[in-house]
């Protein structure tokens, strides 16, 4: 649904993006992650058709961003990390009006805008002045606004920045809820665990090059070495530690919050071999469980040295 | 909606409809507006009607209708011209700096209708500012002297102008990032337009041609301002005195001077004695204008109005494909097709 090959953009001296390559199939959420300055908000207004690329390439579901940005807009929805929102309109005058930008005939403009304020929790304020409302509000006004010509890709920038918790897993239901219905997303975050949750793919960008991109699990196995356990003891953590070190897939351990984190190299029976022995040790395990730190992990190492 | 219509009239008018009516701004506008040329009228129509008290005839009714109408359309260009580059000079320029430009870049309006869009909307605005002035032009009439057609053509050169300045602020918001520099830029060209192109007149007038068998006329770039048209259909006479000069045949520098006579009642009248050059000294006066018509020239044989219109077009079409190739964020332009540039590794 999105291929984008060999994505340069320089501004002056400054290499922004450095031969990006990646592809997203359709369905699929794709996680864009880096430090600030890496280049994410670069690739997607490249391909939301707002920034020319230097060199290179970018596809949406075949339409290419330079060259027919029309039928690029005719198939994304883009939410951009900062936007404002117009003065003296009521929600439900915002998004028709943007309905209306997107063609969408007179008689249909009504039920898009009331089914998208009910998708994301707007109908009781369809009558409020959107320069009213609350960040997180505007947030979910700006993604209903994305979504009002039913587009097949949605660009979001950071949409969760900004937000109380509360408000980041409402957001995070809104994704789901969108994948759901078959739509295919890129979203930038710096929310590594909620990522990890939500998203099929992922790609990690640092200093304008891509480090790795896939599906999540298979990042987080490429670039880190073992994955994590925290395992809960009653009594006997001296032991339980001792047995664990002595392990061969076993590669760290260290207590943390008076429980163990062990770090080992393997897949889900190797996490079932450790408890096995555990148990059979006489250690009387209370809680066992495989920590979502992994993409985290990889980030950190993705982005401190050159993959 | 045949794709006219579409083209015609996007949801950025009715946006800016509703944004623009539901402050108070507006309507306070419309009332100084409305106060302003009313205040004048009134001025200008009390005093007339205190002389008219005294010696009152049909003649004379006729050039205070004339001087009224004169002040009011100078008076009402003037407020315009403060008016409409306030209107557009951030109508573009604003989106930018509350990040909503993007948001309509990616909708499916092209860019030409999102500049399309604003500028009528603004226009609107101008057209009602045009309306409400009607009834204190109907003032004119009750004193004489002033045509339907002279309110029309009047009418129409302050109309044209406005649309002039509200696309040269619709450019100059497309050109700078920032309202501010685009409205001091947008009123710089209004100032540009109004009285540049007279004191170019004053500076830079025509040199009348001893051999020449028409009157002489302003230089060219004058009729830019709709001053000198407008003055031309309130006087309903010819420009007399600007921007024209004997150029190179001075009288007392050259050879020249008056020459005097006394009359049998004893009054002296005077003339002058124009050299032309190499002719050697010979008596000479120039053909002078007469009616409405520009007399010599580009545009000769035209009336003043219809070569400002012309003039002011041409600059707001110009004005206007320069915004529309200044504004996408992709621009595709021929000249701009370039290879792939390489990249070190």
């Amino acid at each position: 649904m999105i291929t984008i090959d060999g994505l340069t953009k320089i501004y002056g001296n400054r290499t922004a993006l450095d031969h990006v390559s990646f592809e997203v199939p359709k369905g699929e959420i794709f996680g864009f992650v880096g430090p600030n300055g890496a280049g994410k908000t670069t690739t997607l207004r490249i391909l939301a058709a707002l920034l020319e690329p230097t060199s290179g390439r970018a596809f949406v579901d075949g339409a290419d961003v330079t060259e027919h940005p029309d039928k690029v807009h005719e198939r994304l929805g883009y939410m951009p990390d900062f936007f404002g929102v117009y003065d003296q309109l009521t929600a439900s005058e915002y998004l028709d009006f943007y309905a209306a930008c997107y063609r969408q005939p007179k008689a249909r403009r009504k039920k898009v805008a009331d089914d998208l304020l009910e998708l994301v929790g707007l109908t009781d304020r369809r009558d409020q002045a959107v320069d009213t409302l609350s960040r997180g509000l505007k947030q979910r006004l700006c993604l209903a606004r994305a979504l009002v010509h039913d587009p097949a890709v949605l660009l979001l920038d950071e949409p969760a920045s900004g937000l109380d918790p509360r408000a980041r897993v409402e957001m995070r239901e809104i994704l789901k809820e969108l994948q759901t219905m078959g739509k295919t997303i890129v979203i930038s975050s710096h929310i590594l665990p909620e990522l990890t949750e939500l998203c099929t793919m992922i790609g990690i960008i640092d200093q304008g090059r891509m480090r790795a991109t896939g599906p999540v699990q298979d990042v987080i196995r490429q670039l880190t070495s073992g994955r994590r356990l925290r395992i809960a003891v009653l009594g006997q953590k001296e032991e339980a530690a001792a047995l664990l070190k002595a392990l061969p897939v076993i590669q760290e351990v260290v207590m943390v919050n008076g429980a163990i984190e062990a770090q080992y190299d393997g897949d889900d029976a190797a996490a079932a071999g450790i408890l096995q022995a555990l148990t059979a040790a006489g250690i009387k395990v209370s809680a066992f469980s495989q920590l979502e730190g992994g993409l985290e992990d990889a980030f950190m190492k993705a982005t401190s040295e050159d993959v | 909606m045949n794709r006219i219509a579409i083209a015609l009239w996007n949801p950025i008018v009715a946006k800016e409809y509703r944004s623009r009516m539901r402050t108070w701004r507006s309507p306070l506008a419309m009332t100084i507006y409305i106060l302003l040329l009313g205040g004048l009228g009134w001025a200008i129509f009390s005093s007339t009607a205190s002389a008219a008290r005294n010696s009152f005839n049909g003649g004379q009714a006729a050039n205070y209708g004339q001087a009224l109408f004169l002040w009011l359309v100078l008076f009402q260009m003037v407020l315009l011209a403060f008016i409409t580059p306030a209107l557009t000079a951030g109508a573009v320029s604003s989106e930018r700096e509350r990040q909503t430009i993007d948001l309509l870049f990616v909708t499916k309006l092209p860019a030409f209708s999102i500049l399309w869009g604003k500028l009528l909307a603004s226009m609107s605005f101008v057209i009602l500012l045009l309306l409400l002035s009607v009834p204190i032009f109907s003032l004119v009439f009750l004193f004489g002297g002033i045509e339907l057609d002279q309110v029309l053509n009047a009418f129409l050169v302050t109309a044209v102008a406005a649309l002039t300045l509200g696309i040269i602020g619709l450019a100059c918001s497309t050109a700078f990032k920032r309202t501010l520099p685009a409205t001091v830029s947008a009123y710089g060209a209004a100032f540009i337009l109004l009285a540049g192109s007279l004191l170019f007149g004053v500076l830079f007038p025509t040199d009348i041609d001893p051999h020449a068998t028409k009157a002489p006329a302003p230089p060219a770039i004058t009729y830019l301002s709709p001053i000198l048209p407008l003055v031309v259909i309130g006087t309903n006479g010819p420009i007399n005195g600007y921007g024209v000069r004997n150029g190179g045949i001075y009288p007392m520098a050259q050879g020249g001077g008056m020459t005097c006579s006394s009359g049998p009642n004893g009054v002296q009248s005077c003339s002058n004695i124009l050299v032309a050059p190499g002719k050697g000294m010979s008596l000479y006066n120039p053909p002078q204008p007469s009616g409405t018509t520009i007399p010599s020239g580009l545009f000769s044989g035209w009336q003043y109005w219809q070569a400002t219109v012309t003039m002011q077009l041409v600059i707001s079409l110009v004005a206007l494909i320069l915004s529309a190739v200044l504004l996408p964020p992709i621009r595709h332009l021929p000249w701009r097709r370039r290879a792939p540039v390489k990249v070190q590794q």
